[in-house]
C-alpha cells in the first residue's frame, strides 16, 4: 500500500475474526500479525512454546505479581512490555500491517492512519464454528467460547482504558455472522480504502 | 473505646489489603489510611488530641537526643528511620551516578578471570556484603544487570546466579540494622545500635550464608558449567570504564565509607541513625551541587510517604490497645513458654513475609514484642532477634515477597530471561526454610 495503515482486530472466539483480519491483510497486500509475534519473540526470550501460549494474551496474576518502582515480576507484564515494544517497532520501521489481538488498539492508538476494528458474531454461529474447527461437541465448545471470552475481556480489560467489545473502544464493530466471513472482508476492505482516502 | 478499637482494626485492615492489592499507589493509601486513623479514631472516637500529638511525634525530633545521645522514648511516627532511609537514599543514588556499583562489580569479575563458577560464589558474597549497608533493591538491581551482561560474554545462563543473589541480599539485608527496613524499625523503636544487630542477627545471617553458598552451589553448579562461548578476558569490560567522574566516585567511596565507620560506631558515639542519614545525605549534596537536582529526583519519596501513613495507622492500633491484646493473645497461647512464643513469632512471621510487605508486619510487631516482654530486656531483645530474621529470610521466599526480588526477577524478564514462581520457589523457598529453621534452632540454643 502507499499509504501507511495500522488495522487493529479484536474479536469474540468463534467470531473469525483471526480469519477475517488474515484475510484482510492479504487483500490490501500488507503483513499480518498474531500470535506469530510471540514467535519472533520466542527468539529473544528463554520460554518453550507451551510456557509463552501460558502467558500469551493472559492478565497478570493480582495476587503473584507485585510491582516495585516500575519493575514488575509479572511474566505476563514483561511480554506485554515486550510485545508493545516489537509492535512499535515494527510501526517505526514504515511496516504497514494488520494486528489481531493483543491490545493493538491502544498500543497503536495514537498513530495516523490506525483503523481499529471489532469482530463479534452470534452466539449460535459462534458455537457452530467452534465445534468445527475444535471438532468439538456443543458443550465443550460452548465451555471453551465462554472462557477464551472471558480471559480476553479481562486480558484486554486490565491493560487498556477502553472497554474490550464496547463500540465506544472502536472505529467499527461488525458482526461477521450476518455477512459470513467473505463478504465481512469486502465490507473492511472498502471501509479501510475510504479511510485511506483511496476510493472515490 | 470499642468504637475506637473497630475502627482502628477496619483501616488497618483496608489498609493492607489496598497495599497488596496495587490498585492505588502505596503512599496514598497509608497516607489516606493514616488521616483517617487521625480524624476518625483519635478526633471522633476517642476525642484524645494527646493520641493525635504522640502519634505524630514531631516532639521527638527537636529533642537533641534523637540526634546525639540518648534517644527519647516514642511512639507513633518513627521519624529517625524515615530521616535515615531518605539520608542513605541520597548517599546511593551519588553512588550510583559516579559509577561505584558497575565498577565494584566488574572489579570482582575480573578478579575471579571471569570464571562463571567463581563468579557465582562471589555475587553472592557480594550481594550479601553490599546489602548490609545498601538497600537491597539497589544491590540487585546493578548487579542483576551486570550478571546478564557478563553472562551474554561469557555465555551462560544468568537465572541461577540471579536466584542466588537475590536470596544472599536478602540474607545480607537481616545482619544489619540497616540491611532492611524491618530492621531500621526494630533497631529505631527498640533502641538497638548497628552492632547489636550484627552481633545477633549478623552471626546467624553469617552461618546462613556459609550453608546457603554450599547449597546454591549445590543445586546449581552443573548449569552454570555449561558455558557455550570461549572468551578473551581481554575483551571484556574494564572496572574502571565503569566510573563516570574519578573525582566524584573518589567522594562518594569516601562519603560511604564515612557512613559505614558511622554506624558500626554509633553505640559509643552515640549519633543517632537519623544524624547519620542526615549527614550522608547533607555531604553527598555538597560535593554533587551541581547534579543536586538529578540525585534527588531519584530518591523514593513515595516509600518515605508510605512509611509516614503506616506509622500513623500502627499508632491508631498502638493507641487503641489492639497490639497489647494481640501481644496477650500470644501470650497466652504460648503459655509465656519462650520457645513457643519464639517459634510462633518466627514462623509467623517468615510466612506472611513471604506473601506480603515485611514492612507494615515489621511496624506493627514491634510494639507487640515490647508488649509481650513487659520490661524484660533479654527477653525483648530474644523476640527483636526473632522478628528480624523471620520478616527479613522470610520474603526471600517467593517472586513478591521482597522488593529486591521483584527487581531481580523483572530485570532477568526483561532481558529474555522470564522467572516464573515455580522456578523462582524451587530455589528458593527450600532455602528460606532451612534458614528459618537454623535461626530458630540457633536462637533457641543462644538465647533460651
Amino acid at each position: 500500500m502507499e499509504k501507511q495503515v495500522f488495522i487493529t482486530v479484536g474479536r469474540e472466539f468463534g467470531s473469525a475474526g483471526h480469519i477475517i483480519g488474515e484475510k484482510l491483510s492479504e487483500r490490501l497486500g500488507i503483513h499480518f500479525y498474531d500470535r506469530k509475534i510471540m514467535d519472533e519473540l520466542g527468539k529473544q526470550i528463554h520460554l518453550d512454546d507451551e510456557e509463552i501460549k501460558k502467558y500469551d494474551e493472559k492478565p497478570k496474576k493480582g495476587f503473584f505479581s507485585r510491582t516495585v518502582n516500575g519493575y514488575s515480576n509479572s511474566i505476563e507484564d514483561i511480554l506485554f512490555d515486550m510485545q508493545c515494544q516489537f509492535i512499535r517497532d515494527k510501526a517505526d520501521s514504515g511496516e504497514s500491517f494488520v494486528l489481531v489481538g493483543r491490545c493493538g488498539e491502544m498500543v497503536l492508538g495514537d498513530r495516523e492512519n490506525h483503523i481499529s476494528i471489532f469482530i463479534l458474531g452470534d452466539k449460535e454461529e459462534k458455537i457452530n464454528r467452534v465445534m468445527e474447527v475444535y471438532s468439538l461437541p456443543r458443550d465443550s465448545a460452548y465451555e471453551k467460547m465462554r472462557r477464551h471470552d472471558k480471559s480476553r475481556k479481562a486480558y484486554h480489560n486490565s491493560r487498556c482504558e477502553g472497554k474490550w467489545g464496547d463500540s465506544r473502544t472502536y472505529d467499527l464493530c461488525v458482526n461477521s455472522s450476518k455477512l459470513g466471513i467473505d463478504r465481512t472482508v469486502d465490507m473492511l476492505e472498502t471501509y479501510v480504502k475510504r479511510r485511506l482516502g483511496l476510493l472515490g | 473505646m470499642l468504637v475506637a478499637q473497630i475502627i482502628a482494626v477496619v483501616i488497618f485492615v483496608v489498609m493492607f489489603v489496598l497495599v497488596v492489592m496495587e490498585k492505588i499507589e502505596k503512599q496514598y493509601v497509608t497516607l489516606g489510611c493514616g488521616l483517617l486513623t487521625l480524624v476518625l479514631v483519635f478526633g471522633i472516637a476517642m476525642r484524645d488530641m494527646n493520641a493525635v500529638v504522640e502519634t505524630l511525634n514531631f516532639k521527638s525530633i527537636i529533642n537533641p537526643g534523637f540526634w546525639i545521645g540518648e534517644a527519647p522514648e516514642s511512639a507513633g511516627i518513627d521519624w529517625a528511620t524515615i530521616i535515615f532511609l531518605g539520608g542513605m537514599m541520597v548517599m546511593v543514588e551519588g553512588m550510583a551516578k559516579a559509577g561505584f556499583f558497575r565498577w565494584l562489580c566488574m572489579l570482582l569479575a575480573k578478579a575471579v578471570n571471569y570464571k562463571p563458577i567463581p563468579l557465582f560464589l562471589a555475587f553472592m558474597v557480594m550481594a550479601a556484603v553490599l546489602s548490609m549497608f545498601i538497600d537491597s533493591i539497589t544491590v540487585i538491581l546493578f548487579l542483576a544487570a551486570v550478571t546478564i551482561e557478563l553472562a551474554k560474554l561469557l555465555g551462560f545462563n544468568p537465572v541461577p546466579m540471579i536466584l542466588s543473589e537475590i536470596f544472599c541480599a536478602n540474607l545480607g539485608g537481616s545482619a544489619t540494622m540497616c540491611g532492611d527496613p524491618p530492621n531500621i524499625i526494630i533497631g529505631s523503636k527498640l533502641h538497638y545500635a548497628f552492632v547489636d544487630f550484627l552481633t545477633n542477627t549478623g552471626l546467624i545471617a553469617g552461618i546462613a550464608l556459609v550453608v546457603m553458598v554450599f547449597y546454591f552451589y549445590a543445586i546449581y553448579h552443573k548449569e552454570l558449567s555449561q558455558v557455550s562461548k570461549t572468551v578473551d578476558i581481554n575483551s571484556m569490560p574494564k572496572p574502571t570504564e565503569a566510573i563516570k567522574s574519578k573525582s566524584g566516585f573518589i567522594i562518594s567511596s569516601l562519603i560511604f565509607a564515612c557512613a559505614v565507620v558511622m554506624l558500626i560506631t554509633h553505640s559509643s558515639t552515640h549519633l543517632s541513625v537519623a544524624f547519620i542519614g542526615t549527614t550522608v545525605a547533607v555531604l553527598t549534596c555538597i560535593f554533587n551541587i551541581k547534579d543536586i537536582k538529578e540525585i534527588m529526583s531519584k530518591v523514593d519519596y513515595k516509600i518515605l510517604l508510605f512509611f509516614v501513613g503506616l506509622f500513623v495507622v500502627v499508632g491508631g492500633l498502638e493507641q487503641t490497645g489492639i497490639l497489647e491484646a494481640i501481644a496477650g493473645f500470644i501470650e497466652k497461647v504460648s503459655g509465656g513458654n519462650i520457645y513457643v512464643m519464639v517459634a510462633i513469632i518466627i514462623w509467623v512471621s517468615a510466612i506472611a513475609s513471604a506473601f506480603v510487605d515485611n514492612i507494615p508486619f515489621a511496624a506493627t510487631m514491634v510494639p507487640i514484642i515490647q508488649g509481650l516482654s513487659a520490661g524484660n530486656p533479654a527477653l525483648q531483645a530474644t523476640l527483636a532477634w526473632t522478628l528480624s530474621m523471620g520478616t527479613d529470610i522470610g520474603g526471600a521466599a517467593t517472586p513478591i515477597g521482597a522488593s529486591a526480588n521483584v527487581v531481580g526477577t523483572a530485570i532477568a524478564g526483561k532481558n529474555g530471561y522470564p522467572i516464573s514462581w515455580g522456578k523462582y520457589c524451587k530455589s528458593a523457598a527450600p532455602a528460606t526454610f532451612i534458614v528459618i529453621l537454623m535461626s530458630m534452632v540457633i536462637i533457641y540454643l543462644r538465647y533460651c
